[in-house]
Order: C-alpha cells, then structure tokens, then sequence
C-alpha cells in the first residue's frame, strides 16, 4: 500500500481520515500561514523561500534538524498547510525548463528539460535530466488515470490549439505550456500517492521512456494497477449526500470559471480596441506640436506619453493572455476530470451494492459474506477515502492557486498603472517649463 | 511694371500696374469708417476687474419665436456685480437677466463685424459634436447644457478681459439691460457693415499682395483646425474604449459575489474583491466627465481658429479693395493721359469706335477730361485712406493677434496639464483600488 521512504513509521498517506490536527478548518483564515506573493504551491528548486523568521520545528513540536546539509529538513522550503509535514519532509523536486525546438524530416516537435533532484530509496540517483515532449505528458498523465482512478489526477494544458492563429512554436505559446507542464508536474510531485506512482518514476528517470512505453507493462506497484475497477451496467440510485455536495460544488465551481473566462476574454478584446484608439490619438498631438513654437515640446511631451502608456497597456494585454487564462482554463479543465471521477466512484458503489442485494435475494444462509462482495466493500471504502483525501488537497491547492491567480491579476494592473503614472508625472515639469526668451 | 515689394500696406497708387483686362468687379458702397477703436485699454482697466460676471443658471423655456411657432429653449441668467474696491465689507447688489444662446449669437456677430482686426472670442458649440456614446447629442440634455453654460460665462468673461472688446457699450448692454437690447444692437446697423461672403471669397482668390504674415497665418487657422478636429474626433474613441474597458470589469463585481456562495474559505475575499471590480467600474464616469472639460478647452481653441481666419479673410477683402481701387485709379489716368495727348495705347472700344466713327469734338474731349480729372482726384483721396485704413488694420489686428498668440499659449499649456493632472488622477485611482482588490485576494 505505501511506498514510504522515510525510516520513520507513518500512517498510510492516502487512506483513512486525516487526524485532526492536519485538518485545517473550513473557516480558518489563512493569516497565520502567510505567504508571499510570489508563493507557487509547489516546491521550486530556483525560488527557495526564506523562513528565517519562522519556528524551525514541525507542527507536532520535533525540532527541525538543519545541521546536515544532506538532510531532509534542509530542503525545506516552507511549512505547507496540505503537507504530511509532521512525518515527511519534502524530498522531491521537479522542474520543467529550458524549451527546444527540434526539427526532423518526419516533423517538427518541442522538447522540455525535466529535471528531479531527490532522496527517496524508489530513486536510484539523487539527480535526473531527461528531455520530454508534449505526448510524453500526455502519456504519463493516461497512465496515471489507468493505474489510480481513485485518485484526481491533474489536468494537462490542452493538447490542440483551437483558438485564433496561434503559433505553436511561438515563444509566447511555448512559455505558457511549459508552465503548465511545471505545473502539472509539481501537483504530482505534491501528492502522497500519485508521486510514488511507478509510470511517474519512469518519466522523471528513463532515458528512453519510448522503450518503456512499448513494453506496456510497468512493475507492479502493490497499489493500483492490479485494481481493475468495471464500469459497466451497475446504476447508483442514489449518491452519498457528501460526494453529491461535491459534484454540485464542481458543476457551479466551473459554470463560474467559465464566466470569469468569459469576461477576462472580452476585457483583453475591449483593451485591445482602446489599444488601437490610443495608437491615433498620441501621434496627433505630434503633429500639433509640429504647427506650433512653444507649445513644441509640450505637445510632444504628452505624445510621447501617451506611447509609454500604449506599451504597458499591451504588456498587461500580454500577460493577461499568457498567465491568467489558461490557469483558469487549466482548472476547468481539472473539473471535469474530477467530475468523471466522481462517476467512478459510483460505479463502483452500484457495483458492491448490486452485488450485496443479490447475495441477500439468494437467502442462503450463509454467516459470512462472499469475499466478492467483501473486496467490493473495500473498493468503495477505499475510494471514498481517497477521494474524500484529494478534494481535501485539492480545495486547498485550488485556494492557494487562485489566491496567486487573482493577486497576480491585481499586480499585473497595479504595474500597468504604476507605468502610466510615472510617464504622466514625468512630463509636468515639461509643460510647466518657462519658455526661453528667443 | 508689377509692384514688386510685398508692402503690408498693399500696392503704391503711384506705380503702374499691367493692365489686365477690365475686370467687371461689382463694387458696392464704400466701406463705411469702422466704429472708432478704442485704444486699448490695460490689464486692470477691463471690465472684468471691475465686474464679477457669472452665467449662473440654466432653464428650460417655452415661448413664441418669430414666426410664432411655439417652441422649447434654454435661458441662461447673467449675473453682474460691480467690484467694490476695498470698501469696509460692502458689497454691491447683484444685478440678473436672462438670455438665450440667440442673443449671445447676437452679440457676438455685432462685435465681430464692429472689430474686424479684433480675434473675438468664440461661443461654445451649438450642437454637440465630438461626442462619445454616453453622451446625449441631445441640446437639452442637462449636461449639454451645463458645459454650454459654462462656454457661455467663459465668452463673456473673454471678452470683458479683451482690452479693446470690453469697452463696448453694446456688450455692457448686454449685460445690464434687460429690455431693448435687441433693438439697440439692430439700430447700430452692423448688418449693413458685415462683408458677404461671396465678396470675401472672391478677395482671397484674387488678391495679390496680401501681408505675408496673414497668408501664413491663414495656412496657420486651418491647419491648427484639422488637427484640433481630428484629435477631438479621436478623444472621442477613446473614451468610448475606455468607458467599455472599465465597465466590463463591473461583472467582475457579480460573478466573484456568485463564486463566493459556494465557497468555505475564499469566501469572503472574493466577495469583497468583487466590490472593489464594482467600484472601479463605477470610477470611468466621473473621470470621463472630467475629461469633457479639457475637449471643451480644445473645442474654444478649435472655434478661436475660425476667429483667426476671419481676421486674415478681412485683411484680404481690404487690400483686395485697395489694389481694385488703385487698379481702377491707373486706369483712369491711362484714360485721361491718352484723351489729353489723344494717343491711344492700348485697345478699347472707344477707340474703335472714335476710329469708325469719327473723333469727338475738343468740347466733348475737354468734358471729358475734366470728369475724369474729377474723378481721379476723388480717387486718390480714397486711396490714401484706403491706404491708411489698411496700415491701420494690419497693425491693430497684427497687435492683437500677438495677444491672441500668448494667450493660447497660455491656455493650451493649461489645458495640457490639468489633462495630465486627470491621468495621474485616474492613475492614482486605479492603483488605489487593485492595491485593495490585491489585499482581498490575499486574504482568500
């Protein structure tokens, strides 16, 4: 069941109920785990945080332990609110970078750089470089599905580009995807399950992960694969009152996703038009300033403003289109998937009671249950458990995600006018210059 | 012998000019003398140190005009009081009477016809133009009609600071007199002095030796009106761009309210983020209105362009005048000269005819003679004050147009930076409230 690393006995990451202690309440406010503004949710190796005012010691009061610089503890980054932190320190890291084209006679393809730098025992090397391509992600994520359908795994950015007259290859498009990929990657890395998975293993490690694939068959994890789960025929009549809560809170969660795309959408085309007004409206005044002596350099000052504020209006256009869709995008996208999961579960809870009322028709009087409707009881009890565990970190994760989301929205237009500003103050002294007696 | 010099004060009477042919010009009655100028009058002689004039009220009327058709307008109060100086506190009374935007047409036709060398002072529009979509072309719409109000009081107060304009007392009429003013202005009769149009237009065709520093001013008008008229047109996009960016922003303010319901712990910061999109979607309009004040600074200068041109287009209908009269001058000495020696130098019908016909008689020649003798007499004493006049002109209408000159300056540099001002305002406004929907966000 637990492909623990750590020396130290813990409990199983993914099942049973979380103690208390880690639960963090639903109305508790996140003050006391501030973070800044610059805060990913996952690990990152090139942004290492400073907690140099904070305790040095794990929620349970054992002293963190940063003599040794091999230890666990001095990759610490920062104390995590959905982190096994009191048995687990963190001891993975996954970064994706470092884009490159390559161009062969049968097509042309993007690789990313994906680079791991662990302790844990599954590892055989504390460091790994591989290259990766799109449909490399594209497999791992499938297989994970495969091999952990109780779990949510993260989605993938989207696979084709539908949209307007995107270049694939574009510097633009490329950043946006890598990040995603970072980010896919690193909600693996975070989950206590899913980031011992052996097809994630072998993704982070092999260097022909093509051979790999064709093999078809990965080592058996005792967790997992060898769970086939039916999804066929069984119909749940009625959906546990928490799992329905939790596909009513998706439905609404991306229904209102949808709209904040929507209207990000049509404020970028709305800026964009104001864009093309401002591109006239600055050069005229240049050519006011051309017809006059002293209202000259006036009248070029305030053209030349309005330019400066032309270029960070398309740089906010910019960013606006780059960073904050397809993170929403990514999450609506995460939705759903979740949504297919919750109908696993169903299945699988008609499944077992299907099977339990036909064991009861049969009226035999049997003091035991069948080990069938025995292992089916597990199967459901299992997957609720484990379920219950991710939306738990996901909710989480998905704060945490959309607290950076919208604060960097805030930012990016606080620059914007910031920018603006300082071109406008900048020309007051220029228009209250007294001019030179000719 | 063309007279080559570009003389301000036109052509030389004395040189001959090639004769062109006859040019059938109608001329109509000599230009009456222009009202006596005043001399101008300094800074802190105006009118307007003496008197506080405000246009402060605006009100919808209904009544028979003209043709006795009823109909709805808009009355403004003119307020004046006389600036006591330093007296123990006293105040003067408040004199009020109403006028319509007609009347100020009214008056402002008298003086432009009275002050032809004078750049007066332009009235705000009569219709909206220029406007963006939020704003009512509609003349009665109340914020129409307040800016015009505004425009209104700032023409009045133009030219009761105009050195020459303020001490007119058909504008100080119009100030203080209620009844009757209409009737005065008409009994001056400076619709008998205005310049037709068709005349004018043919002057600028024809003239040819107009002051250089009108014809570039002229090109100067025109020009400064293109360029004005395009950037207004161009604000006007702008700021309809703008309203839509801003306002989109507004179902920010619904949709995170939305959000929020279902929502444990992000609850409350997206709720009160949404407030702040609301907030900021509210902001466009009051920013926008305040930016109709600086279009209405531009639109003055864009209208004073037209006050600019119709000085140079006077100056052009006079030396059109004087070279026509100096023209007709020549002519009559050629005349006289060939009737006197009897030698005919160039070809004219009386010639022909006197040719076919026989000559005339010496008594006829003499009577001739003489009536010509006359009449060129007549003439150049018109030309010399025709002379003069024009000299007189170009110099108190150059006077004023250096005036004009440092006070568009002035103002436009004014006008440039309270529109700086506005941005940094808006600016200001903006970092205020994203920096507050920021400090929600982290609160999530």
């Amino acid at each position: 069941m637990s492909g623990g690393a750590a020396s130290a006995p813990k409990p199983l990451p993914s099942s049973g109920p979380k103690s208390l202690r880690e639960m963090p309440h639903p109305l508790a406010t996140s003050s006391s785990e501030e973070m800044g503004p610059a805060l990913t949710p996952s690990p990152d190796l090139l942004l290492p945080r400073s907690i140099a005012d904070k305790d040095l010691s794990l929620p349970n009061g054992t002293p963190v332990d940063t003599s040794s610089p091999a230890s666990s503890s001095s990759l610490l980054n920062r104390l995590q609110l959905d982190d096994d932190l009191d048995v687990e320190t963190r001891d993975l890291f996954v970064t994706v970078d470092d884009p490159k084209k390559h161009v062969c006679t049968m097509e042309t393809y993007i690789t990313y750089r994906v680079t791991t730098k662990t302790t844990r025992a599954e590892f055989d090397l504390p460091e790994y470089s591989v290259r990766r391509r799109y449909q490399d992600f594209d497999w791992l994520r499938n297989k994970l599905e495969e091999s952990q359908p109780t779990h949510l795994i993260p989605p993938l950015p989207e696979k084709f580009v539908v949209k307007g007259v995107v270049d694939r290859f574009s510097e633009e498009f490329v950043e946006t995807r890598r990040k995603a990929l970072d980010k896919f990657l690193k909600r693996i890395t975070d989950h206590p399950v899913l980031s011992f998975n052996e097809h994630f293993n072998v993704f982070l490690t092999a260097k022909d992960l093509n051979a790999y694939k064709k093999q078809g068959m990965a080592l058996l994890s005792k967790m997992g694969e060898s769970v086939k789960y039916v999804t066929g025929g069984y119909k749940l009549r009625s959906r546990p009152l928490e799992f329905a809560a939790i596909g009513d809170y998706l439905d609404t969660f991306s229904l209102k996703l949808g709209t904040i795309d929507r209207i990000a959408q049509r404020i970028i085309k709305e800026q964009l038009e104001y864009l093309v007004e401002l591109r006239e409206y600055g050069p005229v005044y240049s050519t006011w300033g051309g017809l006059e002596v002293e209202l000259s350099e006036p009248l070029e000052g305030v053209s030349a403003c309005i330019g400066n504020c032309c270029t960070a209006l398309e740089e906010l256009s910019e960013d606006m289109t780059e960073d904050f869709l397809p993170v929403l995008r990514e999450y609506i996208l995460y939705a759903e998937s979740m949504k297919n999961v919750l109908k696993k579960r169903d299945q699988v809870q008609a499944e077992y009671e299907a099977k339990l009322e036909a064991v009861a028709l049969k009226k035999e009087d049997r003091p035991k249950v069948p080990t069938d409707v025995e292992k089916c009881q597990d199967r459901v009890e299992c997957f609720n458990a484990d379920l219950k565990a991710d939306m738990e970190r996901w909710q989480n994760n998905k704060r945490q995600d959309f607290r950076q989301l919208l604060m960097g929205m805030a930012d990016k237009n606080i620059q914007y006018y910031e920018k603006c500003l300082t071109a406008w103050e900048s020309i007051i002294p220029l228009l209250q210059d007294k001019p030179e007696t000719k | 012998m063309e007279s080559a010099e570009p003389e301000p004060s036109g052509s030389r009477p004395e040189e001959e000019e090639e004769e062109d042919e006859e040019e059938d010009e109608e001329e109509d009655g000599a230009l009456l003398p222009p009202e006596q100028p005043a001399a101008a009058v300094r800074m802190e002689d105006c009118l307007a140190k003496k008197m506080e004039i405000t246009v402060s009220e605006a009100e919808k009327r209904t009544g028979r005009n003209a043709m006795n058709i009823q109909e709805t307008y808009t009355a403004y109060l003119i307020e004046t009081r006389a600036v006591e100086s330093q007296s123990e506190g006293q105040c003067a009374p408040v004199e009020s009477l109403w006028r319509r935007y007609s009347e100020f047409e009214l008056l402002r036709n008298y003086l432009s016809v009275t002050y032809p060398h004078i750049v007066v002072p332009p009235l705000p529009e009569k219709r909206a133009d220029f406007v963006w979509h939020k704003l009512s072309a509609d003349n009665m719409d109340p914020d129409f009609v307040e800016r015009r109000r505004i425009g209104l009081e700032n023409f009045l107060l133009r030219v009761a600071s105009h050195p020459v304009l303020c001490q007119d007392k058909i504008f100080y009429s119009f100030l203080t007199q209620e009844g009757g003013w209409k009737e005065m202005v008409n009994e001056t009769g400076f619709q008998l002095k205005a310049d037709s149009r068709l005349k004018a237009l043919n002057a600028t065709f024809r003239v040819k030796n107009p002051d250089k520093r009108f014809t570039e001013l002229k090109h100067y008008s025109d020009e400064l009106q293109s360029v004005i008229s395009h950037l207004l047109r161009v604000r006007a996009r702008v700021a309809d761009r703008l309203y839509g960016v801003y306002k989109v922003h507004g179902n920010y303010g619904r949709v995170f309210s939305e959000w929020s319901a279902i929502e444990k712990e992000m609850g409350d910061g997206l709720q009160s983020a949404g407030h702040h999109m609301d907030v900021y979607a509210a902001s466009i309009d009051d920013i926008l209105e305040e930016e109709e004040h600086y279009a209405d600074q531009l639109k003055e200068y864009l209208f004073y362009a037209e006050a600019l041109r119709a000085v140079c287009r006077k100056h052009e209908l006079m030396q059109y005048d004087l070279e026509m009269a100096a023209q007709d001058l020549t002519s009559k000495k050629q005349q006289c000269e060939e009737l006197a020696t009897g030698t005919v130098r160039t070809f004219s019908l009386k010639g022909m005819t006197s040719k076919l016909f026989g000559q005339e008689t010496p008594e006829q020649r003499e009577a001739k003679i003489k009536v010509l003798e006359e009449q060129i007499q007549e003439g150049e004493e018109q030309l010399k004050s025709k002379n003069l006049e024009g000299r007189d002109f170009v110099k108190s209408a150059w006077a004023d147009i250096e005036r004009f000159k440092e006070q568009k300056n002035h103002d436009l540099k004014e006008a440039l930076i309270s529109y700086a001002v506005m941005q940094i305002s808006m600016c200001k406004k903006g970092i205020q409230v994203w920096t507050n929907a920021k400090e929600c966000f982290s609160k999530m």
